[in-house]
């Protein structure tokens, strides 16, 4: 168990380090970031060689990776050319608010998802489980940037139930800035929150119903039938633990997959976090930021997943023995 | 008995259903392909386009003498016309991206499967590692690098899909080089590219192509998504995609009509071919049919 989670891992590094110099070299060809530092008009030849010796990017360019390297390895993604601040510190400055966001929106998505996929999948073939089936098909086809904004145009411009973008009012607990905390925090999160769980409801509700498919025809359930117990015991307290395996891995990975997908619903939200961050630096060229940013969304993924798989033996027995 | 009778009287929604879908699909292709005979106005004619009737509400007639029935963008472009041309591009950026990934990924995983040692750990090593990683960000690293435009935003779409098909290929693929007509290949001495191509390419390739009409549903989305962000599709001849995150701005002036009716163009677009896709899956792929 130990050694295939650590040959994984080290598999997973070796794709982030391909992974990093194949974006090094790739964005070092779409455009030379001196010319987003100095002002174009008024910047002399001798001020644009000042800059590029300063950034250190008249260095070659294996120079320059191996420094990128080494400079990972230490937590150090360089200082970003717009804010003039560290690029991991400033990655790490708006972590908190993109891990509320998912952390939110996955404690909708999980319960929500399961309870449709267990009560679709236990009357399977009737009326509410075709409707979930066919909404959770729409669901996943909405893609995720319009679900947001047809959420602002209902529930924000239309309506005005709630704000359309923002993080709104924060408490500091522990020195982190939370927003779930306030009345005014919480309506600032609801939407991007609601928009990121919609996709993942139908998901884990598909995966929850075949489940609980498979699980139902199995001789236990009819077992418990036999025996009397009602269908909602039945239902909560023997199908739902059987089908938590799949369940807790497609929470884990779609968790490592909302810290990416964030970068859609923060951008229209204006939900000051990574995604944002991630976007704002490209269009920018702020290159130590998009590098310090992609690779800490993949490490943060690589990581989750080799918890989920860790955790998986932790559920079921089934697992340990095999391994 | 009764309850048989119920299943009879569902199933017949579905079937309609279905269909329905399928219409909505063909109507869509349909209308790009012929999308410069049926629109009023090409919006890439500056000369058409005229710039004071900019953010008209659907249904206000133009000075060309045509109605704007689903109004006009901040330029002037008219919305239905835009809308038209903007499928034809999403369509094309879809289409041509799923179909070289197919062939890329395909060719991949049986070339895995064939030659094994080397090339398969190699091949399949990327494989997973790129699975391993969620669509949107192996589409965001490829974007970054490549830098955004047309042709590169099917480059990364290519990147992020050839992997699905090439580790359902190579897993079928390798279940067939144990059967006797391999040997009797290898026995013939045939080259190994006719033994790929024309023996064991065709014998595995069922389950890539269950696998195409899903892919092309998130192709679709995928460059929709990379084109709202501002990385791909350029802005003077925008996809669905870029003409929703073009009248994105204009919806906190309430001119909602910019960014809403390409946007629904677009989810009907994905969901038309997701539910083709999954219908055609369901015939095909008995494995699937609970999912």
């Amino acid at each position: 168990m130990m050694t295939a989670t650590l040959g994984r891992l080290s598999q997973a590094f070796l794709l982030l380090l391909v992974m990093s110099l194949i974006g090094f070299v790739g964005i070092h060809a779409v455009g030379n970031p001196v010319y987003n530092i100095v002002n174009i008009e008024t910047a002399t030849t001798e001020d644009i060689r000042k800059a590029t010796i300063a950034l250190g990017l008249d260095q070659p360019l294996w120079r320059q990776y191996l420094l990128f390297l080494g400079n990972v390895v230490t937590g150090s993604f360089g200082t970003s050319y717009i804010y003039h601040l560290p690029a991991f510190g400033l990655v790490m400055g708006k972590l908190p608010a993109t891990l509320e966001l998912a952390s939110i929106a996955m404690l909708i998505a999980a319960p929500a998802g399961t309870l449709l996929g267990l009560i679709a999948g236990r009357w399977q073939g009737r009326a509410l489980d075709r409707a979930v089936l066919r909404a959770s098909v729409f669901a996943l086809s909405i893609p995720s940037f319009w679900l947001s904004m047809v959420l602002i145009l209902t529930c924000a411009i239309l309506t005005g139930w709630f704000p359309s973008g923002g993080r709104g009012a924060t408490v500091s607990v522990f020195g982190l800035e939370w927003s779930v905390l306030t009345l005014d925090g919480l309506r600032h999160l609801t939407l991007p929150a609601l928009s990121l769980a919609i996709p993942n409801v139908a998901l884990i509700a598909r995966l929850a119903r075949a489940g609980t498919i498979e699980i139902e025809h199995q001789d236990f359930t009819r077992f418990c039938r036999a025996k009397g117990l009602s269908r909602r015991r039945i239902l909560f307290r023997h199908t739902l633990p059987n089908i938590s395996v799949p369940i807790v891995t497609i929470v884990g990975m779609q968790f490592g997959g909302m810290l990416a997908f964030a970068v859609i619903v923060e951008t229209i939200f204006a939900w000051p976090g990574v995604g944002k961050l991630l976007i704002d630096s490209i269009q920018l060229l702020d290159r130590p930021v998009v590098m310090a940013t992609l690779t800490f969304i993949s490490v943060a993924f690589v990581g989750l997943n080799a918890l989920v798989d860790l955790f998986y033996a932790v559920l079921d027995p089934r697992v340990r023995i095999a391994t | 008995m009764k309850a048989e009778t119920i299943r009879a009287l569902w199933k017949r929604p579905r079937l309609s259903w279905i269909s329905l879908s399928r219409l909505l699909l063909a109507a869509y292709i349909l209308l790009a392909l012929m999308a410069p005979l049926i629109a009023p106005q090409n919006p890439y004619d500056p000369l058409q386009i005229y710039a004071w009737e900019a953010s008209s509400p659907p249904g206000t007639i133009g000075g060309a003498g045509y109605i704007y029935l689903l109004g006009t963008d901040g330029l002037g472009r008219d919305m239905a016309s835009t809308i038209l041309y903007g499928l034809r591009i999403s369509l094309v950026v879809a289409v041509t991206s799923t179909a070289i990934a197919a062939l890329i990924g395909v060719t991949a995983g049986v070339s895995a499967a064939y030659f094994g040692k080397w090339a398969d750990s190699i091949i399949m090593r990327i494989v997973d590692l790129q699975l391993s990683l969620p669509t949107i960000l192996v589409a965001l690293i490829a974007i970054v690098t490549l830098g955004p435009g047309t042709d590169r935003i099917i480059l990364a779409i290519i990147i992020v899909q050839w992997a699905v098909y090439a580790r359902i290929v190579r897993g079928v693929a390798l279940s067939e080089i144990g059967k006797p007509y391999l040997d009797a290949t290898r026995l013939l001495r045939l080259p190994s590219m006719r033994t790929i191509f024309r023996h064991l390419l065709p014998n595995c390739i069922a389950p890539a192509i269950t696998l195409i009409p899903i892919e092309l549903g998130s192709a679709v989305a995928l460059e929709a998504t990379l084109s709202f962000l501002g990385l791909g599709v350029p802005i003077d001849k925008p996809s669905l995609g870029s003409t929703v995150a073009s009248g994105f701005q204009y919806l906190f002036t309430g001119q909602y009509w910019i960014s809403l009716f390409p946007g629904l163009a677009l989810f009907g677009l994905i969901a038309s071919i997701n539910f083709v896709g999954e219908d055609t899956r369901r015939h095909l792929d008995p494995r699937n049919s609970s999912i």
